[in-house]
């Protein structure tokens, strides 16, 4: 009886339910479509830096994180990479070797990271060889090759066609010296990659570092960071199976966790505003429509309803209204979503930026079940708390006083 | 429980038959009933010392001068409010001894009430009023829409019975409210100014089923008003000036 009492009273005041559904529903889409956004965003960005070098997981000997030293190594890499590409939702395994070497041309010299990688598998996994600037990118076969930042390249004085030489040490604490010839730079607009890194062959890698096959890391990718998340219960058990750990994303790019961390807080301000404010609105609604029917409920007591009765058909009115206005708001937000979730959101002005990470220069907002209910069941929770304080009062209701009121 | 009952059982315990005494007893008995408003600082003295006793089947009227204190006797008995002081017995129970629930569960089950307007819940059909009181009371759905639809035929509505109280005539209105005040089979129904919004027809026609359903029913009137024709047509006539009993007359049935 309370539910279509409630039901018919919300709909006594037409305009003014339509208007109260409307600020709901539009707050309710804003906030669908701004979560799915972020939400959209951070996947970007997430992806697009961990494409560019990490990797979306790596398997590592436990504390190569610490020390990453070329010595702390995988050996025989090959049956576990063939285990980890069979883990649903891992598409690649990538080996890699590295160390920290010097390059040279003649008297001119720099530090740099180099790493020794499989161009076949290492493809699938960074987007380094999509920055491509000049020449071309390491491929099968390569011995005599090396791949370098572009500004390193500059800063030596060297460009495509010319032999760079490189001095390290081995894993057994040997000297190790390589001469090789630069056959492509890249350009990732990351100041610090294109100023210290290099790719070389993993075989010309472990024959110039005194290596027996064995590599540093394995970095796994797949077709999205969350299907790579998804696996990682299994990755780690695989690890250990091997005595190795798994590094995930937010532990191979803490500062990118903590910048994401930031931006949540502070856009949970913005959108908290927006609840409080569509909050502030609805109950005042709600007041007004108290005090016009004072006199109605002063009836109902006179004729024996109980005061809580009362109070719950109020607070029932007030979330029936809620919930159509934020289903209304989800009904229209998801389908809008969903279509830039298809085809993007341009990003003017970044398209350059964006292509030189490799992304596409359009931003994909992510429906997922949170970012289409979180705004909507907030809005939602607030005016249901927010209307217990009127609808408790109506309890304090004396029936000839509210009889008596106009 | 309340002293009341115990009496009650004591005299039951001397032979007499609880029937017996419930019917010769008053229905309503107001002793020594005063009522003041407190208003900030200023004190409004509405009810001064009213003794009234209602034999059951009374069909009275209440009248007096605006502000002698009509609808204020009507709450009191009604248990809407309490009097400062003095006592009202209503049906063998002393309101003062019940709480607020109990005030309101008494006034579901025992008292019918018809107020000058805004009486229907505006959402709900005439049907829906009606069988209001018998939803909160607790009937099931189908004795519930049976004694509505008899409730509402009784008061002439036939046919109207899906419309809203918005497109009902103001006469039609207040006949609804007398089929929701009588459809709980009260011990007695109150109205204030139950024709005071009503043309001479609609007030005579109203005042003519109340007397008929007095009459069949035997359920006990008390009806505040000004209105002269309902007056004439009362069975007995109280009048109210300045909060006291100035008159009261019981006429031969007629
Ligand atoms: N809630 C209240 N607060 C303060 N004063 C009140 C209140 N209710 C009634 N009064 C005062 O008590 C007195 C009696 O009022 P009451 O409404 O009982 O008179 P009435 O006979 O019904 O008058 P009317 O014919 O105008 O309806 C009046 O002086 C009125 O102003
Ligand atoms: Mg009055």
């Amino acid at each position: 009886m309370l539910a279509s009492l409630a039901w018919r009273n919300l709909w006594r005041q037409k305009t003014r339910t339509i208007i109260s559904m409307i600020s709901m529903g539009f707050a309710s889409l804003l906030l669908v479509f701004m979560l799915s956004l972020q939400i959209g965003s951070y996947d970007t960005m997430k992806t697009g830096t961990l494409r560019l070098q990490d990797g979306f997981a790596q398997v590592q000997p436990p504390g190569y994180a610490d020390d990453p030293d070329i010595s702390n190594l995988i050996e025989d890499p090959a049956p576990i990479i063939a285990e980890l590409k069979a883990v649903e939702g891992i598409a690649e395994a990538a080996p890699r070797a590295g160390t920290f070497v010097i390059l040279a041309n003649g008297e001119t010299s720099y530090g740099a990271a180099v790493l020794g990688i499989a161009p076949e598998s290492e493809v699938n996994v960074s987007t380094l060889g999509a920055a491509l600037g000049q020449g071309r990118y390491l491929e099968p076969g390569d011995t005599d090759a090396i791949y370098l930042g572009e500004t390193l390249a500059r800063n030596l004085g060297l460009a495509v066609g010319d032999r760079v030489s490189l001095l390290g040490s081995g894993a057994d604490r040997s000297v190790a010296a390589d001469s090789l010839e630069i056959v492509g730079l890249f350009r990732t607009g990351v100041p610090q990659i294109d100023r210290q890194l290099a790719q070389m062959p993993l075989d010309r890698f472990q024959e110039t570092f005194a290596l027996q096959g064995e590599v540093n890391v394995i970095a796994l990718s797949g077709k999205r960071l969350a299907d790579v998340n998804r696996a990682l219960p299994e990755l780690r058990r695989i690890a250990a199976a091997h005595g190795l750990v798994v590094r995930d994303w937010a532990e191979l790019q803490p500062a990118l966790k903590q910048a994401i961390a930031l931006d949540v807080s502070t856009s949970a301000a913005i959108y908290l505003s927006l609840v409080a404010v569509v909050t502030f609105i609805i109950l005042n609604t709600l007041y007004m429509s108290v005090l016009e029917r004072t006199r109605e409920f002063g009836i109902l007591l006179a004729l024996g309803m109980k005061p809580g009765a009362i109070g719950r058909m109020m607070w029932l009115e007030l979330i029936l209204l809620a919930a159509l206005g934020c289903a209304s708001g989800v009904a229209l937000g998801a389908p809008l979503v969903l279509w830039f979730q298809q085809h993007g959101i341009p990003v003017p002005g970044m398209e350059n930026i964006m292509a030189q990470f490799g992304l596409p220069s359009r931003i994909y907002p992510s429906l997922d079940p949170i970012s289409a209910s979180a705004g909507p069941l907030a809005i939602l929770a607030s005016v249901a708390l927010g209307g217990l304080v009127p609808c408790l009062r109506i309890r304090r209701l004396h029936p000839v006083s509210a009889m008596r009121a106009a | 429980m309340c002293p009341e009952r115990a009496g009650t059982r004591n005299r039951i315990a001397r032979g007499q038959p609880e029937g017996a005494l419930r019917e010769r007893s008053p229905l309503v008995s107001c002793r020594g009933l005063i009522k003041t408003y407190v208003q900030g600082a200023i004190e409004v003295p509405a009810l001064r010392g009213v003794d009234l006793d209602l034999a059951r089947g009374d069909f009275a009227t209440l009248a007096g001068p605006s502000g002698s204190g009509k609808t204020t006797l009507l709450n009191m008995i009604g248990g809407l409010d309490r009097p400062s002081a003095g006592d009202v017995v209503l049906d063998g129970r002393n309101l003062a001894t019940l709480g607020k629930a109990e005030l309101a569960e008494l006034r579901l089950h025992r008292i019918g009430f018809v107020f000058q307007s805004y009486n229907l819940i505006p959402v709900l059909s005439a049907l829906e009023n009606v069988e209001f009181i018998l939803r909160l009371q607790g009937i099931a759905p189908r004795e519930r829409r049976q004694r509505a639809l008899e409730a509402l035929a009784d008061v002439g509505l036939e046919g109207l019975e899906g419309r809203r109280p918005a497109h009902l005539s103001g006469g039609q209105q207040q006949r609804v409210a007398v089929a929701r005040a009588l459809v709980g089979r009260p011990a007695i129904v109150l109205a204030d100014e139950p024709t005071a919004n009503l043309d001479t027809r609609n007030a005579e026609e109203l005042i003519e089923l109340m007397a008929a359903l007095n009459a069949r029913l035997g359920t006990t009137f008390l009806m505040g008003t000004h209105d002269a024709r309902v007056i004439a047509r009362a069975q007995r006539h109280i009048e109210l000036t300045d909060g006291r009993i100035s008159s009261d007359e019981t006429r031969p049935a007629g």
